[in-house]
């Protein structure tokens, strides 16, 4: 089902809003995902697709049915939470079963569906079970087995992987994407993990003080961040920022004048800050100083001091020393510049 | 070492403690078991040289306890099952539902627990027999039908139900009704048991209240049809104590199966002995 939101607002008690105006399009049979820090209105948004929440304003559309003003059970949905949200006196066939009893299905019908449903998620060896005895993971996989039971609209997952250990997260999200593809239902997926997001969404919706930063796929975010908030909270590790006084000239002439006026901050992402000039796509060259540079497994970090700023970069390959002095080719497709008010006026597809 | 003594004496107090509450049960039992002479002997004695079973059969005969018994299987079962009901709905609106002047209502209700149960004992029964209810069940059984002590216990458990199974059994398709009875009261068997068991106790050891507003001997209730045995039955301490036993048989099984819950039920609260 196609989510479209126009317009939505939410506010309580009238006053502080908590969403100003989102206006989006989830297309029909993708996984999406929201993303934001914590506080930024994601759960909440996600509250609203699935009518557990009212916006104050704005209307939300399935497909081409209004369904602002409907209830949770009327639209259809299937939920997972973050703490799985199972029904503890029940075994994990009856909790598979809940949803399919609520809607009247025959006992036979919905047991012969919820067994189904028990092995798309690899839990039908555990149906006798009460929730309580079973692992984090089995437990969110009978949360998903319950929320498809029911053949949802949509599939909604609150932030469903944070209470699972980080091995243990990255096979769920595989399995997440799996069922996803084997079912063709439309997902979304809340999440504060950048990882998770990039990983398993065919889009990805920020979110930052309510208001949508971006909406676009993962490499899109990465590659032409729309600000100044989705560059920082886009990539690991975390893109250098600095003013563009702190630059003394080096990128005149390199970049119009006219939008250097306007810049305000510079973003270099760690892997355009290269000792090597490979590629004949150099902005600029700077000169700096390594204040300590690390090595662990495949990664190598450098710490460097440039005009007085903390630069950090992944691309030193000769064997360096703390306190040498470092020349680095600028790579003109890592470099971002923001005016006053975050947005990016270069760097990236200039239409993008 | 000194821990060791420290763990007798902790024992030794234990057991003392133990064997005093016991005594007056061990006395019931045995008297209820002697002959009319033994009852009375001093030094007394414990064991009875002839098990005398036809104390019970006798007692049984002297007064309708049998009507009693019944009389209090319906009174405790009726207001048990009244009040759970009448709670439990409450509970789930004070946790669960937004009215207005919900928690207004909610210290008012809260200030009822602090009025002594014996001040309410004579409005009470003038307004039952305004409503002409004096001498029947109803008298027995409607006060009794709801109960903030457990309607606030239930509270405190429904709420700490996480708010996400709300949800869940909303998305699933649960009405609210739904949702009460067969997520939210299965998941609270635990407390739900324990005021059961705590309603139970009370409503059959009841006394004061079925002595004012029953004056027939149809309508007694066991601890009532007992004080006016004692009247009755005299100085046949054998007797007596037969009907005894009899009356408090019931509780003492009872307390041997659910213990687990009464205790549970005394601490979780922290209000009822």
């Amino acid at each position: 089902m196609e989510v479209t939101f126009k317009d939505v607002t939410l506010s309580y008690d009238g006053k502080r809003e908590i969403l100003h105006h989102l206006n989006f399009t989830i297309p029909e049979g993708t996984l999406v995902s929201i993303l934001g820090p914590s506080g930024c209105g994601k759960s909440t948004t996600l509250m609203m697709i699935s009518g557990l929440l009212a916006p104050t304003s704005g209307q939300i559309f399935f497909g081409d049915q209004d369904v602002t003003k409907k209830d949770a059970l009327a639209r259809k949905v299937g939920m997972v939470f973050q703490n799985y949200a199972l029904y503890p006196h029940l075994s994990v066939l009856d909790n598979i079963e809940f949803p399919l009893k609520m809607a009247k299905v025959s006992k036979k019908d919905r047991k012969k569906k919820a067994i189904e449903l028990a092995k798309l998620v690899h839990i039908d060896d555990q149906l006798d079970k009460k929730p309580g005895a079973l692992s984090g993971g089995q437990q969110q996989r009978v949360a998903i087995a319950r929320a498809l039971a029911k053949e949802p609209s949509l599939l909604l997952l609150d932030e469903p992987l944070s209470n699972l250990d980080a091995r243990l997260r990255i096979e769920m999200r595989q399995e997440i994407r799996r069922i996803q593809q084997e079912t063709g239902v439309t997902t979304i997926f809340v999440t504060h993990d950048q990882d998770e997001a990039l990983h398993i969404s065919d889009h990805i919706m920020v979110l930052n003080q309510g208001h949508i930063q971006q909406f676009s796929s993962a490499e899109t975010l990465y590659d032409n961040p729309s600000n100044l908030f989705v560059a920082q909270f886009i990539g690991e590790p975390v893109i250098n920022t600095l003013d563009i006084t702190d630059f003394a000239g080096e990128l005149d002439g390199q970049i119009d004048a006219d939008i250097l006026q306007r810049t305000q901050k510079v973003g270099i992402r760690p892997e355009a800050l290269q000792d090597h000039n490979t590629v004949a796509n150099t902005l600029a060259t700077i000169t700096t100083k390594v204040t300590r540079s690390e090595k662990y497994g495949r990664e190598k970090n450098a710490l460097l001091e440039f005009h007085g700023q903390r630069l950090l970069t992944t691309e030193v390959q000769a064997d360096v020393t703390d306190g040498q002095e470092l020349p680095l080719y600028l790579q003109r497709n890592g470099v971002y510049l923001f005016d006053k008010d975050g947005v990016r006026i270069f760097g990236g597809d200039q239409d993008a | 070492m000194k821990l060791k003594v420290a763990m007798v004496l902790r024992y030794v107090i234990l057991i003392l403690g133990a064997a005093i509450m016991l005594m007056p049960f061990l006395w019931m039992l045995s008297t209820s078991l002697k002959t009319q002479p033994e009852t009375v002997k001093i030094p007394p004695i414990w064991i009875p040289k002839h098990l005398l079973f036809s104390n019970y059969v006798n007692a049984l005969k002297e007064a309708p306890f049998v009507q009693y018994f019944i009389n209090s299987v319906i009174v405790t079962t009726v207001t048990t099952l009244g009040q759970l009901f009448t709670s439990i709905l409450a509970a789930f609106a004070f946790s669960r539902l937004n009215f207005y002047g919900k928690n207004i209502l909610f210290v008012i209700f809260l200030g009822t627990m602090m009025v002594p149960g014996e001040m309410l004992i004579i409005p009470n029964f003038v307004t039952l027999s305004k409503m002409h209810l004096i001498n029947t069940y109803g008298a027995l059984i409607i006060p009794w039908l709801a109960s903030f002590f457990t309607v606030f216990t239930l509270r405190q458990t429904f709420q700490s139900v996480p708010d996400q199974i709300y949800y869940a059994a909303k998305i699933d398709g649960a009405s609210d009704w739904h949702y009460l009875w067969h997520v939210l009261v299965p998941i609270s068997k635990s407390t739900i048991t324990a005021v059961t068991v705590l309603q139970v106790i009370g409503s059959w050891n009841a006394f004061m209240w079925p002595l004012i507003v029953t004056n027939t001997e149809k309508l007694r209730t066991l601890p009532v049809g007992l004080q006016a045995f004692t009247s009755d039955a005299g100085t046949n301490y054998a007797w007596l104590m037969a009907a005894s036993t009899f009356v408090i048989f019931p509780m003492v099984v009872l307390y041997i199966f659910l213990q687990k819950y009464i205790i549970a039920g005394i601490s979780k609260t922290g209000l009822k002995g």
